[in-house]
């Protein structure tokens, strides 16, 4: 859950927001806070220098003492209220005065310092403002100012303070007010986030179930690209590109396992009826003969199906290694026309040319002799009696092309394109008259595929076939 | 009982027929696509095994053909065509039974009995008429309990007759399902096995089972 990208998106979401309100919230609370402090602060200190102003209006000397008067009316006036006090202290801690209203108990003595100190105590439990103000004392008689308390410079320290309890209650209840704002704000712009996050994300899920329902039994149904988004739209069209070029291969190797297991069977129930039949009674010699031909030739036929499956399954293999070495394609499809040539013989068909050209390229002579065999064994099947097949070599720039023409039946226009698939064959009865499980023309496409060459069939029915190999001249050969 | 069997595999067909004629039916083979569909259309064959890939016209352009003419004759494609595709395209288009090459003989042996069972309305492969027995597996027959040894030939005969029994049989149509039409036999070679089938049924308990309709051909009864 916490991988998904939804909870990320939301959890981020949820940071921010967090971080933003809080520091929105700490600067209000404390911006109220200042202010409700600088107000009482404010009326402490008018109230402080309001009592300065009354003690160095009525303040003598007797001895080493300064004293003052402070008549009654004063100390009602300003300690009047409950949660209203004041309280006058010598430099030495000694309270001198103190209103009415402090009954019993005292406000702290104030830090060290100098003009006025506000800070906030507590007096018996209760929260209070206090400020420390500072006096000169100023003697109204005698030498001005002078010295109180042997020497010292003269001072008093006033103390005044009120009761914060209600401040304190209405910044309680503001920060609760905050908290919960933030709380409540931070839940509804979680769900928002869930809600976008959620439609954001729907493509990705739309996508990923119809991924996760595309199987090798199901590759034709495709991601709908329609009324995705942009960004999801290329991943979807390049997901589809992928399924597109799976369904292709699954399709092939589904047609090629047909074919071949098609090839298979063909022979192998001759083998089996003929196996079968022949042991349901007792048989003369020559009906075992005879029998055990058919078997022998459907064997052949499977074995050499067998090898050319192999060959073309090798051949289209990831790694084949081709054993390179220079090559003169005429010499070469001369020797496989030599090979061939008791059977065109037989055939009745004449095999001309080619003539020697000079051309060379870089071959596997293994390969190439089993392709210029391929080709010309099909030149001479495919022909009529008396026929012909023309060899021809000719260089061109980058290319040596080998031509064979034959006068042979050729093959109908609807039928060249697919003639290198495997086990197609032009005549679909596959019937075995003229041999060949339709693997040769695959074979001789990829032998040249893998020289980086190139097939041209030119044909039509009746007028015969050609067929130009296209081979890379070797990088040394010298332009002709 | 008279097979028609279209295959281009020449082994195969012939390994076919030379099976199938030891059982004892009449055996027409046909190579190619368009041989088939005139044998098929008018040779009375019984039953005809198709195969899909042939020269020509293929298996299932045949089937149709002659279902589309009105041919009822129980059609058995063998093919190694064995997708469920092709064989349901295969009986839907009117084939009777769809085998797979390779096929083992003995269960298209099976097959052939029961494509003929069908075509005469018999449900097992024992066939029963006034304690006549025709067991159409083993070719056995027996009367009242008894063996009664028959050639291949009088056995398939008495085999037709009784898939067709009660109904009358004209010399042509028996020697027709009895003979691939190779031969150009006479047909009063069928009053002779007529004749053999009677000593062998007949003698021994006295039954009338075989009767002549004079001018039209024969009936098997009870």
């Amino acid at each position: 859950m916490l991988s998904s990208i939804k909870a990320k998106i939301i959890i981020f979401y949820m940071g921010v927001f967090f971080l933003a309100l809080s520091t929105l919230g700490a600067v209000l609370y404390f911006s109220i806070g200042k202010i409700v402090y600088d107000s009482v602060d404010a009326s402490l200190l008018s109230r402080a220098r309001a009592l300065s102003v009354l003690i160095n209006d009525n303040i003598s000397e007797s001895g080493s003492r300064a004293s003052f008067d402070f008549s009654e009316d004063i100390t009602r006036e300003y300690g009047l209220n409950a949660g209203v006090f004041f309280q006058i202290r010598l430099p030495d801690g000694t309270i001198v005065k103190k209103s009415n209203s402090l009954g019993g108990s005292e406000l702290p003595a104030d830090s060290e310092g100098g003009g006025a100190v506000f800070e906030t105590a507590f007096l018996n439990g209760v929260p209070v403002r206090l400020i420390n103000y500072r006096m000169a004392v100023e003697y109204a008689t005698g030498a001005g100012k002078g010295h109180v308390a042997g020497g010292r410079r003269a001072g008093l320290i006033v103390q005044c303070a009120e009761e914060i309890r209600g401040q304190l209650k209405l910044l309680r209840s503001y920060r609760i007010i905050l908290v919960g704002s933030i709380v409540f704000i931070m839940f509804a712009s979680a769900s928002g986030g869930l809600l976008i996050a959620g439609k954001a994300l729907a493509p990705v899920k739309d996508i990923s179930d119809t991924v996760s329902r595309i199987s090798e039994a199901n590759l034709s149904e495709r991601i709908k690209t329609e009324g995705i988004p942009g960004e999801l739209a290329a991943l979807a069209s390049s997901f589809n590109r992928t399924f597109d070029s799976l369904d292709m291969l699954f399709r092939r190797q589904k047609q090629f396992a047909a074919d071949a297991s098609h090839e298979l069977k063909v022979p192998l129930s001759v083998i089996l009826s003929h196996s079968e039949i022949m042991l349901r009674r007792e048989r003369t010699s020559a009906e075992y003969r005879e029998a055990f031909k058919a078997v022998m030739e459907a064997a052949k036929m499977m074995s050499e199906t067998v090898s050319k499956l192999l060959a073309s399954a090798r051949l289209s293999g990831e790694r084949t290694e081709l054993r390179l070495e220079d090559i003169n394609p005429a010499d070469l499809v001369c020797e496989a026309a030599g090979l061939l040539g008791p059977v065109a013989g037989r055939a009745g068909i004449r095999i001309n040319g080619p003539e020697r050209v000079a051309g060379r390229i870089r071959g596997d002579r293994a390969m190439l002799m089993e392709l210029f065999f391929n080709l010309l064994d099909n030149s001479i099947k495919y022909n009529v009696s008396g026929g012909t097949v023309d060899i021809s070599v000719r260089n061109e720039t980058d290319f040596v092309v080998t031509e064979i023409k034959d006068t042979g039946i050729g093959i109908p226009e609807n039928d060249l394109g697919r003639v290198f698939d495997r086990f197609y064959r032009v005549d679909k009865s596959r019937s075995r008259d003229t041999g060949g499980a339709g693997l040769g023309l695959s074979i001789c496409d990829l032998i040249v595929k893998l020289h980086g060459g190139r097939i041209d069939i030119k044909s039509a029915p009746g007028s015969g076939t050609a067929v130009s190999v296209y081979l890379k001249r070797a990088p040394d050969d010298a332009e002709a | 009982m008279r097979i028609l069997i279209v295959e281009d595999e020449k082994p195969f067909a012939y390994i076919l027929k030379k099976g199938l004629e030891e059982e004892g039916y009449a055996v027409d083979v046909a190579y190619n696509g368009e041989d088939g569909l005139f044998m098929a259309a008018n040779e009375p064959s019984d039953v005809i095994i198709l195969d899909i890939m042939l020269p020509g016209v293929d298996g299932m352009t045949i089937l149709k053909t002659i279902r589309r003419a009105g041919v009822k004759t129980p059609v058995m494609m063998l093919t190694a065509m064995d997708t469920l595709a092709d064989k349901v395209t295969g009986l839907d288009g009117g084939a009777d039974e769809y085998m797979t090459k390779p096929v083992l003989f003995e269960e298209l042996l099976a097959r052939i009995r029961a494509l003929l069972r069908r075509a005469s309305d018999t449900k097992t492969s024992v066939i029963e008429i006034d304690g006549l027995s025709i067991d159409m597996a083993t070719h056995g027959v027996k009367i009242d309990g008894k063996d009664v040894a028959l050639s291949a030939k009088e056995y398939a005969l008495l085999e037709y007759m009784a898939l067709n029994r009660n109904r009358v049989l004209t010399r042509i149509s028996l020697s027709e399902h009895l003979y691939g039409h190779d031969f150009d036999l006479d047909s009063n070679i069928i009053d002779v096995f007529i004749n053999r089938l009677r000593n062998k049924l007949e003698s021994g308990s006295g039954r009338r089972l075989i009767h002549t309709m004079r001018g039209a051909g024969y009936v098997l009864k009870g």
